[in-house]
C-alpha cells in the first residue's frame, strides 16, 4: 500500500515539476493604458550598440527616472547585426516596450516583383508596432522625416532620430600636412595621396572589416559618384536599363579594386567595427572611409586629434564629389502590445523634447530631424557645406529579387585581399549574372 | 534482476513513470520538428501575428531550383559535406591517437587529458574570441609567426577557402576533447589480461592495436563516428562567430539561421523567412538522416561481426 502511495505522490510531483517548467515565469503585466501615474512601471527599452549613443541613453535614462520616479528604465543593448532578430523575438514574446528600429526606409516598390517586404514592414503588418499618429511629440520632427522614415500606409509608427552619412572619408589633417598632401577632391588626387602615403610607410585607409559591411560601406561613396540618383539606379537595375557590367559600372568596379587592393590597409579585415575609429584616431593610418556616426568615437579616443571629413572623391570631376549619401538611422517605436503604453509614450515625449533631442544629436553626431536642432558638433561642421546635397543611399532602396545569386551587390569586398576576385571585368560579369538570374526567375 | 511493481493495475506503474519523460520529448523535441516540417510549406516569417499562407512546395523549389541562389544553396550543401567529412576524419583520428597517448600509465597524463579536453568546456563565443585574437591580421600571434617567413594573411577575413579551413581547424580543436574522452572510456573497459595474453603470443604494438584495441573499441568508434558526423553536419555557430555571413564560407546550418532571422544581406532590414529556412532545415534533416542511418547501419553490421 505504502509503495502505491509513494508511486502516486512521485507521479504527481513529477507532473507538477514538468508543468511548472513549461509555464511562463513572467507575471502578466497590468492592462494596456490603465496605469495611474504613481504606479510602479519597469519600461523595457532596446537599443543597438553604438558607444556614444549608449552613453547618452544611460545619462538620459537617469534624468528620466529622476523626473518620473515611478518608472524604472531597463535598457538592453545588442549588436547592430542582431537588432532585428532580438526585436522580432522580444516583440513576439511581449517582452519589450520601446525599441530602436533601423532601416525604416523605402519599402518594396511597385516594380519589384515577388520580393519579401523588409523587416520593419513585416512587423507593422503583423500589428506589432504601435500607431503613433496624432501624438504631440511628432510635431517636433520635420514632416519629411515623418513621411519618409516613420510612416507606412498613412500611419506613423516611428520617430526617426537623425540622418547619417556613410559616403564620407575621415582624414588625418596632421599626416596630410606632414606629407604635403592637399585634401583630395578628385579620384586622381585620392590615388596620388594614397601612393604618397604608402611610399612613406603610412597605410592610406582602414575600416572595421571584421564586421563585414564596414569594408564596403566607404565604397558606397564611390557608387554614389557614378550613380548620384540611387533610387533611379535601383529601378534601373530591376528594369534592366542599368547593368552591373555596363561601361559606367565597369568604371565603378575598376575603382573599387583600387580601393580594396591599394587603398585599404593590410589586415583591415581583422579590425572590429567599433575598434576602427580608435585605430584611425591613433594616427596609424591617414584616412578612414566610414559613417558620420563614427565621429564621437574618434573624438572620444583622441580628443586633441585633428581630423576632417570629406565626400568620397570617386569622380575626376570635383563637382560630382559634392554629394552625401546616407540614410535615416535609428528611430524609436513602441510595441503595440505593451502593457506600459503610457510610460512608453512619456519616454518618447521626453526624448523628443527639443533640449533633450539637441543633447542627443550633439552626443551621437546625427544630422538632426528636428528643424529646431542645430548642427553643433564637429562632424556637423564638416557635413554642413554639402548638406543640401544629401541623398538616401542605394542600400536603403535595394531589395534583391528572389533567386539572385550571392554576388548581386556592389561590394568592394569581393576583391582581393578580402575576396577572391582580381579582375573588374570578370567580377562585373559575375555580379550581373547573379542579379540577372534573380530577375529572370521572378519574371 | 527483476522489477516488482505488483499485479493488475500496478503493472502500469513503469509506463506511468515513463510518461513525463515521453511528454517532455514530444513537447520539446518531436513537436517542434513536426512544426518545422509544416512551416516549410508556408511563407511564415516567425513574427507573431503575421499572416501565414500555405505555399506548398514553393520553398523547396526556390531552395533547390530557383536562379543562381539555388546554385549557391547547393554549393553550401557541398561545403557542408566537405566540412563534415574533413572534421569527422581528422577529429576521429586525432581523438583516437591522443586517447591512446594519454591512456598510458605515465606521470602527467591527467594533466594532458585536462589540457586536451579544456576547449570543450569553453563556449563557442569564447572559442571564437580566442581564435579571432590569435588570428588578428594586424600583429596577432599568427601574423607574427607568418611575418618571420615574410608571409602575411587576412586569415578569417581574407580568402573564403582559407577562412573555411580555419573554421574546420577550430571546430576540430574545440571538439576533439569529447572524442578523446569517449575513446579513453572505451580503452579503460578493455581488460588488461587481453593485452597480456596477446603479448605472450608474441604480438607487437601494432598487432596489439590492430587485433585487441581496435576491435574492442567498436562501441566507442561507433559512438564517436555518429556524434562527429551529425555534429559537424549541423555546425553553424563557429561560422557565425568567426566569419559571419560571407560569400564562399556558408554551410547549410548557418544558411538556415541567416535566412530565418534576416541576416543574409548585411543590412539590418532584411526580411525574416522562417518558412523558407524551415524548408532548408528539412533538407538538412534529410541529409543528416540519410548519412546518419547509412553510417549506423554499416557500423552496426560491423559491430555484430566483431563482437557477435
Amino acid at each position: 500500500m505504502s509503495k502505491r502511495i509513494f508511486t502516486i505522490i512521485s507521479l504527481f510531483l513529477t507532473f507538477a515539476i514538468l508543468l511548472g517548467a513549461c509555464g511562463s515565469s513572467a507575471e502578466p503585466a497590468a492592462p494596456t493604458g490603465g496605469e495611474k501615474p504613481a504606479e510602479k512601471v519597469t519600461l523595457r527599452v532596446l537599443v543597438h550598440q553604438n558607444p556614444p549613443m549608449v552613453a547618452f541613453m544611460e545619462s538620459f535614462n537617469k534624468t528620466f527616472q529622476e523626473k518620473y520616479p515611478n518608472i524604472t528604465v531597463d535598457m538592453s543593448v545588442v549588436n547592430a547585426n542582431d537588432l532585428s532578430t532580438v526585436s522580432q523575438t522580444r516583440l513576439s514574446a511581449n517582452d519589450i516596450d520601446v525599441l530602436d528600429i533601423f532601416g525604416f526606409a523605402n519599402g518594396a516598390q511597385p516594380y519589384m516583383k515577388m520580393v519579401e517586404p523588409p523587416n520593419w514592414q513585416q512587423l507593422i503588418d503583423a500589428g506589432l508596432l504601435l500607431d503613433l499618429t496624432g501624438q504631440d511629440f511628432l510635431k517636433n520632427y520635420d514632416d519629411n522625416t515623418i513621411n519618409d522614415a516613420g510612416s507606412y500606409n498613412g500611419k506613423v509608427y516611428s520617430i526617426n532620430l537623425g540622418r547619417v552619412i556613410y559616403s564620407g572619408v575621415y582624414y588625418n589633417k596632421q599626416l596630410l600636412e606632414q606629407y604635403k598632401i592637399v585634401v583630395p577632391t578628385t579620384w586622381t588626387e585620392l590615388v596620388a595621396a594614397c601612393e604618397t602615403l604608402k611610399t612613406n610607410g603610412i597605410p592610406c585607409m582602414t575600416a572595421g572589416g571584421k564586421d563585414g559591411w564596414p569594408i564596403f560601406v566607404g565604397a558606397y561613396g564611390l557608387l554614389g559618384a557614378i550613380y548620384p540618383d540611387q533610387a533611379a539606379l535601383v529601378k534601373g537595375l530591376w528594369e534592366g536599363t542599368i547593368k552591373w557590367n555596363d561601361e559606367k559600372s565597369l568604371e565603378m568596379w575598376t575603382k573599387m579594386q583600387v580601393y580594396a587592393r591599394d587603398m585599404m590597409e593590410e589586415g583591415a579585415s581583422g579590425i572590429a567595427g567599433d575598434a576602427a575609429p580608435g585605430r584611425f584616431a591613433s594616427g596609424a593610418v591617414a584616412m578612414f572611409p566610414g559613417g558620420s556616426w563614427y565621429a564621437p568615437a574618434i573624438e572620444a579616443a583622441q580628443p586633441a586629434f585633428d581630423w576632417g571629413y570629406i565626400p568620397f572623391p570617386a569622380s575626376d570631376k570635383a563637382d560630382d564629389n559634392k554629394y552625401w549619401f546616407g540614410k535615416y538611422d535609428q528611430g524609436w517605436a513602441i510595441a503595440a502590445n505593451t502593457p506600459n503604453k503610457d510610460a512608453a509614450l512619456v519616454y518618447l515625449k521626453e526624448f523628443s523634447d527639443p533640449a533633450n533631442y539637441q543633447a542627443f544629436v550633439d552626443a551621437v553626431g546625427f544630422i538632426p530631424t528636428q528643424p529646431s536642432a542645430k548642427l553643433n558638433t564637429k562632424i556637423g561642421g564638416e557635413i554642413a557645406p554639402f548638406l543640401a546635397n544629401f541623398r538616401v543611399g542605394y542600400e536603403q532602396y535595394w531589395i534583391a529579387p528572389k533567386g539572385a545569386g550571392q554576388f548581386a551587390n556592389p561590394w568592394a569586398s569581393y576583391f582581393k585581399p578580402f575576396g577572391t576576385d582580381d579582375d573588374p571585368k570578370v567580377l562585373a560579369d559575375k555580379v550581373q549574372a547573379d542579379l540577372q538570374a534573380g530577375l529572370d526567375a521572378v519574371k | 534482476m527483476s522489477y516488482h511493481f505488483g499485479r493488475k493495475k500496478s503493472k502500469w506503474t513503469p509506463y506511468l513513470l515513463l510518461l513525463p519523460g515521453l511528454l517532455f520529448y514530444f513537447i520539446i523535441a518531436l513537436g517542434p520538428s513536426m512544426a518545422t516540417a509544416v512551416y516549410s510549406l508556408t511563407n511564415a516569417t516567425g513574427i507573431k501575428g503575421a499572416t501565414v499562407n500555405w505555399v506548398g512546395l514553393d520553398n523547396y523549389r526556390e531552395f533547390l531550383f530557383m536562379g543562381r541562389a539555388s546554385v549557391d544553396n547547393l554549393a553550401a550543401l557541398q561545403r557542408t559535406l566537405i566540412f563534415s567529412i574533413t572534421v569527422t576524419l581528422v577529429q576521429f583520428t586525432l581523438g583516437l591517437f591522443v586517447a591512446l597517448l594519454v591512456n598510458q600509465k605515465l606521470k602527467g597524463t591527467n594533466l594532458f587529458r585536462t589540457i586536451y579536453f579544456m576547449p570543450v568546456i569553453l563556449g563557442v563565443v569564447i572559442q571564437g574570441l580566442m581564435w579571432s585574437l590569435f588570428l588578428y591580421p594586424l600583429g596577432g600571434p599568427a601574423a607574427k609567426i607568418l611575418s618571420v617567413f615574410g608571409l602575411r594573411s587576412e586569415f578569417l577575413g581574407g580568402q573564403p577557402t582559407e577562412a573555411f579551413a580555419w573554421v574546420i581547424f577550430i571546430q576540430i580543436w574545440a571538439n576533439m576533447g569529447t572524442t578523446m574522452m569517449i575513446f579513453i572510456a572505451g580503452l579503460q573497459t578493455i581488460p588488461s589480461d587481453m593485452y597480456e595474453a596477446a603479448r605472450i603470443d608474441g604480438a607487437n604494438t601494432w598487432q596489439l592495436f590492430r587485433n585487441v584495441t581496435w576491435p574492442l573499441l567498436t562501441p566507442s568508434v561507433n559512438t564517436n563516428l555518429l556524434l562527429n558526423i551529425i555534429g559537424s553536419l549541423q555546425a553553424w555557430q563557429l561560422f557565425l562567430v568567426l566569419v559571419g555571413y560571407r560569400n564562399g564560407t556558408q554551410v547549410l546550418g548557418y544558411l538556415i539561421y541567416a535566412t530565418g532571422f534576416g541576416q543574409t544581406s548585411g543590412s539590418t532590414s532584411s526580411s525574416f523567412r522562417q518558412g523558407y529556412a524551415a524548408a532548408a532545415s528539412i533538407i538538412l534533416f534529410l541529409l543528416v538522416l540519410v548519412i546518419g542511418m547509412s553510417v549506423q547501419y554499416i557500423l552496426q553490421r560491423r559491430e555484430r561481426r566483431i563482437l557477435g
